[in-house]
Parts: C-alpha cells; sequence; structure tokens
C-alpha cells in the first residue's frame, strides 16, 4: 500500500504550516455500462456493510447523476477502499475532498 | 408426492450454502472462459481488453504520479486476487458439494471480471438492448456469452441478498 509522502517542510516566513496536514479524501463510483444495478448494490453492500436501502440509493446515484461518492477519511483508508471496489471490478477513483 | 416447479434458478441458497442448477456443458463453458482469463491475468499488463480490469484510481491529472504509484504497487495484488478467485470458482463448479458463501463471492467477482473484458471488446453501451443480436455480427457468439454471463451474475446477486432459511426448514 502506497504510504502519504511526508509534506515537504519549509519554514517561510508568512506560511501557516498547520494548514490540512490531513484532508480528507472522497472515493467515488462512476457510472458505466457494463456493472449491473443489483452486482453494484450488492458491492456496496458487502465492502462497506452499508444497509440495502443506503446501498440501492447510491447505485441509483451513480446511475442517474454518473458518479457517487461512497466514502471518504483518509488517504490510506481511501485507497483500501478503491482496492476493494476494483477488486470487484466497480470503476472507483479517490480525490481530494475540496 | 414431490412437488413440481416450474422454474428451477440456476443459482439457488440452500441450506449450508449454495448450488448450481447449471448442466456440465455450462459449467465446462464458465471454467473455460474463467481459464482464459487467467491468461489474460498473467499476459501483457497493457492488454487493451483489460483496461476496465484495472480502472486508475486517482483520475486527476495533478495526481497521475500518485496513480502511477497505485498502479504499480497495487496492480500485482489485483492479479493475485483475480487469480484465486477464479482458481476457487473452477473447483466448485467441478464439485457436487455445496457452494460456501465466500465462494459464491469469488464467483461473482469472477463472472463480472469476464463481463468486463466481454462488455469492452464488444464496447457495449447503457441503452443496447440487449435481445437484439444481430447474428451476422461477426462478434454475435460474444454478445450470446455476454448475455449469458449477465444472466448467471444477476441470479448469483438474488441468492446472496437471499435471507438464509431457517435451519429447521
Amino acid at each position: 500500500m502506497a504510504s502519504t509522502p511526508a509534506p515537504a517542510h519549509l519554514d517561510l516566513p508568512g506560511i501557516d504550516d498547520e494548514t490540512v496536514p490531513d484532508r480528507p479524501w472522497i472515493v467515488l463510483v462512476w457510472n458505466d455500462p457494463i456493472n449491473l444495478m443489483s452486482y453494484v448494490t450488492f458491492v456496496f453492500q458487502k465492502v462497506f456493510g452499508y444497509s440495502l436501502e443506503k446501498a440501492t440509493a447510491l447505485m441509483l446515484d451513480v446511475h442517474e447523476k454518473g458518479r457517487a461518492v461512497v466514502s471518504s477519511g483518509a488517504r490510506e483508508k481511501a485507497e483500501i477502499d478503491v482496492f476493494r471496489l476494483h477488486e470487484h471490478g466497480l470503476w472507483a477513483t479517490m480525490q481530494h475532498d475540496d | 408426492m414431490a412437488r413440481k416447479r416450474a422454474f428451477i434458478p440456476p443459482i439457488e441458497r440452500v441450506r449450508g450454502g449454495f448450488t448450481f442448477n447449471i448442466g456440465d456443458d455450462e459449467r465446462q463453458l464458465v471454467t473455460r472462459l474463467l481459464t482464459e482469463l487467467s491468461q489474460l491475468l498473467m499476459g501483457e499488463s497493457d492488454d487493451p481488453r483489460l483496461v476496465r480490469i484495472f480502472p486508475p484510481a486517482y483520475h486527476l491529472a495533478d495526481d497521475a504520479e500518485a496513480d502511477a504509484e497505485y498502479q504499480r504497487l497495487m496492480r500485482e495484488e489485483l492479479v493475485a486476487s483475480r487469480l484465486s478467485g477464479i482458481t476457487t470458482v473452477n473447483a466448485a463448479l467441478q464439485s457436487p458439494d455445496v457452494a460456501s458463501e465466500e465462494t459464491m463471492i469469488a464467483f461473482v467477482q469472477a463472472i463480472n471480471g469476464l463481463r468486463l473484458v466481454l462488455g469492452t471488446m464488444l464496447d457495449v453501451s447503457e441503452d443496447q438492448d440487449s435481445d437484439d443480436i444481430d447474428d451476422a455480427d461477426p462478434l454475435a457468439g460474444e454478445h450470446h456469452l455476454y448475455n449469458f454471463l449477465s444472466w448467471l451474475l444477476d441470479w448469483a446477486v438474488r441468492a446472496l441478498g437471499e435471507p438464509i432459511s431457517r435451519p429447521d426448514t
């Protein structure tokens, strides 16, 4: 698993080095024409332990809006979530939550 | 007297696990396809048929370096996880025993992996009518396979979602 590289520490005057050392990451799942709706719902339940209702709502979001945020957190957690979704063949990516 | 059943699903939850109610021909077909998928996974990593098997993790331009690192570290694990799932599924398809929940989860992942490869080759789109296959199409066979695998996967997911029946029933 990739670890977060240590931020380069520059002691420049006027720069607040307290700024966002660990901005949260979000995990997105994108709509695609191959994955079945029933399968995507199943994967959300299994990977995240979501209820059928929550998993179905997320699946419909992906289907209708083109993508949905399915989880969020620290980089390592997001990367594990992405990997588990990739193991199940879902089109998942991660990015900073801006 | 035995009750007649109108329809037997291809995969169903039974006491202690799951059964495949499919014939030997279908078992062998799935095993053969999964063996081909294993070979594909062990071959050239930039094979275009595998693009959906190895999606990017970081898709933003700023994160290109992070994605290269993810691919470098995780791709091998993704291949290993898929190969081990395929081994589990092929063993289960040749066995008369009831399949465990773990095996069924490996089954849905493996069948979906096949659909990702076939769907990529066929360039399937959302609004495609799956019943409308032109048999003159040189890829008609692949279209039929894709539909067969979709049908099987849907039943497998349905079986996994069914409540476990009470042990005394």
